[in-house]
């Protein structure tokens, strides 16, 4: 009796979780399992006749100059992208912690950039950031500054759309650090008042480390997602540009305009192994952060 | 000390907001108008504007020319609009309520490794678009559905899922148990007590995480732009193929082009903004 309970019971909760699970496995885990028989072999985008040629696209690609400088470029990216996002997205939250009025309305609209199609708003970030008719120069001018070429400088390239990022991604740092400046106590805050703790003090020794974890959460989700940067750098510099070259931009350049589908599997393998490890650390951090909600929940 | 604070606020806010406004008035504006320059940031109706004023001519020409078919392109803007609403939808409709089911599944089983394959899950979110879409470009081949509005539903239900399944636990969790156990026990099946009681319960939650999973599918431009290069071109893709020449471009026509098209998404900012912290942090953070 107790058997067969159980065993309806286990064919219904795979019934639940079986659809989603079989659509991640035939989306995502096939195409990974399957890219790695396609990295072994000469396969051109156009289709055609090819042949298994070993380890050959792994040693094109470790000693591909274009590779190292694309890894190189991302992960600048991404540590400056991330650091000035957290910093100014702190700063923010400290500065709009407090309650006044309109406050609902700012956070609000402070958060629209950050859901917005960054393919599409880096185009009118094009016109913006043009060197001769854009408004951001115009305002530079105004104010009595220099005349940066954002978009055709190469030195400033990057700068550019690092600028972008930063425009859309700092409100979600914000967004987590007011989540984890609400939720410290007051009462910490009170008894540090009592014992005439300086401001520096406060911030150092209740502020900073009580928001670490919900911070840390946000950089580990920021950087995940930078490290894929894609759109803006197509939208603003095109795929080829040896200033912007990210390894988003580069897989493109190989697999679609080379036609390399095999060095380009290759290429993301390494990439993967990257954002894979990346991942997991995120994945760990998340369960620690995610228990330590739930036991302060209850 | 409060004088910096509105400073620091205020400077960020105008800066942040720039872009946006000039979004807006450049749709209202002529093509001369639109690269002058001289910034022109104030509307008039006058027939004529000084070259060198800080008026320009507003006008709605940039709206009424979206539906005529940009030199270049294949069709007009609208086109590519259907396509992305299309694709949006279906995916979202499929994502929500696969995801729902999943969610309620880890919710209310103790599922063997249920815990790993959350994360086996939450995983799939964090692979580059460009890294697997080789594969699923060959694999699409074999199946026929590269440039093909099925393709890009089924990717983006596929990549959805991860956000669709964390966001929906967290809401199902917090649906009391008793309810479905007063209705097994008046001897409702599972599948009925889910659909019955659950599911009436759960309907807030799917809206909230409808909203984020067709925002990301709206927004989606990586494989947008790999998979389909003929039919089923989404707007990202469209206007992502507008380069060339910045003065070459009709900016009054993208302009009101993109507002339409962000437009729906700030709305939907708006109406989600007290679960925007989950929605972006996969429910890990719900207050």
């Amino acid at each position: 009796m107790r058997g067969s309970t159980g065993r309806c019971r286990d064919w219904t909760q795979y019934a639940f979780v079986g659809p989603a699970l079989i659509l991640l496995i035939g989306i995502n885990v096939f195409p990974l399992l399957y890219s790695i028989a396609l990295s072994f072999t000469n396969v051109d985008l156009v289709g055609g006749a090819w042949k298994f040629v070993g380890g050959f696209n792994y040693a094109v690609a470790f000693k591909f100059a274009k590779y190292g400088a694309a890894l190189r470029t991302t992960a600048l990216f991404v540590c400056v992208a991330v650091a000035v996002e957290l910093v100014l997205g702190f700063a923010l939250a400290l500065a709009l912690k407090d309650r006044f009025s309109g406050r609902a309305f700012a956070l609000t609209a402070l958060l629209v950039p950050m859901m917005l199609p960054p393919a599409v708003i880096a185009l009118f970030w094009k016109l913006v950031l043009n060197g001769h008719y854009g408004i951001l120069n115009q305002c530079l001018g105004a104010l009595g500054l220099g005349q940066p070429q954002w978009i055709t400088d190469p030195d400033l390239k990057l700068l550019s759309i690092l600028l972008v990022d930063v425009w859309m991604w700092t409100p979600f740092m914000m967004l987590i650090a007011l989540a984890a400046l609400n939720a410290i106590p007051g009462y910490l805050y009170e008894a540090a008042a009592i014992d005439r703790a300086s401001r520096w003090k406060v911030f150092r020794r209740i502020t900073l480390p009580l928001c670490a974890p919900l911070l840390g959460l946000a950089v580990l989700l920021r950087a995940t997602d930078a490290i894929k940067q894609f759109d803006l750098v197509m939208a603003i510099t095109g795929p080829n540009d040896p200033a912007t070259q990210t390894v988003s931009a580069l897989l493109y350049q190989v697999v679609f305009r080379d036609g390399k589908v095999g060095l380009g599997a290759a290429y993301s393998y390494v990439v993967l192994v990257l954002v894979l490890a990346l991942a997991s650390v995120f994945v760990r951090y998340m369960s620690s952060v995610q228990r330590r909600e739930e036991a302060g929940a209850q | 000390m409060k004088a910096l604070r509105i400073a620091f606020v205020g400077g960020y806010f105008c800066a942040a907001m720039l872009p946006l406004i000039w979004l807006l008035l450049t749709s209202f504006k002529t093509r001369d108008d639109s690269i002058a320059v001289h910034p022109k940031f104030a509307p008039t109706w006058a027939e004529e504007v000084a070259v060198d004023g800080i008026y320009f001519r507003a006008n709605l020409d940039g709206y009424r020319q979206l539906a005529a078919v940009y030199a270049g392109g294949d069709h007009a803007f609208f086109h590519y609009l259907g396509n992305s609403l299309v694709i949006g939808l279906l995916s979202t409709l499929c994502s929500v309520l696969i995801g729902t089911c999943a969610a309620y599944g880890f919710s209310r089983f103790a599922i063997p490794g249920g815990r790993d394959w959350l994360f086996f899950i939450l995983s799939t979110r964090f692979l580059p678009p460009l890294a697997v879409v080789v594969p699923v470009l060959m694999m699409y081949r074999e199946f026929d559905l590269q440039n093909s509005h099925m393709g890009l539903v089924l990717l983006y239900t596929a990549f959805n899922m991860s956000l669709a399944v964390w966001l929906m636990k967290g809401f199902i969790d917090e649906i009391p148990t008793a309810y479905e156990e007063a209705a097994l026990v008046a001897g409702y099946t599972r599948f009925q007590a889910f659909r019955l009681v659950v599911l009436p319960r759960a309907v807030p939650g799917m809206a909230v995480t409808a909203v984020f999973c067709l925002i990301s599918a709206w927004n989606e431009y990586g494989f947008a732009m790999t998979l389909n290069n003929q039919k089923a071109v989404t707007v990202p893709v469209y206007f992502a193929g507008l380069q060339g020449n910045v003065s070459g471009l009709p900016w009054a026509q993208i302009s009101a082009g993109m507002l339409i098209f962000v437009a729906p998404i700030i709305v939907f900012t708006v109406l989600v903004r007290k679960h925007l912290l989950r929605g972006v942090t996969f429910g890990t953070i719900k207050r």
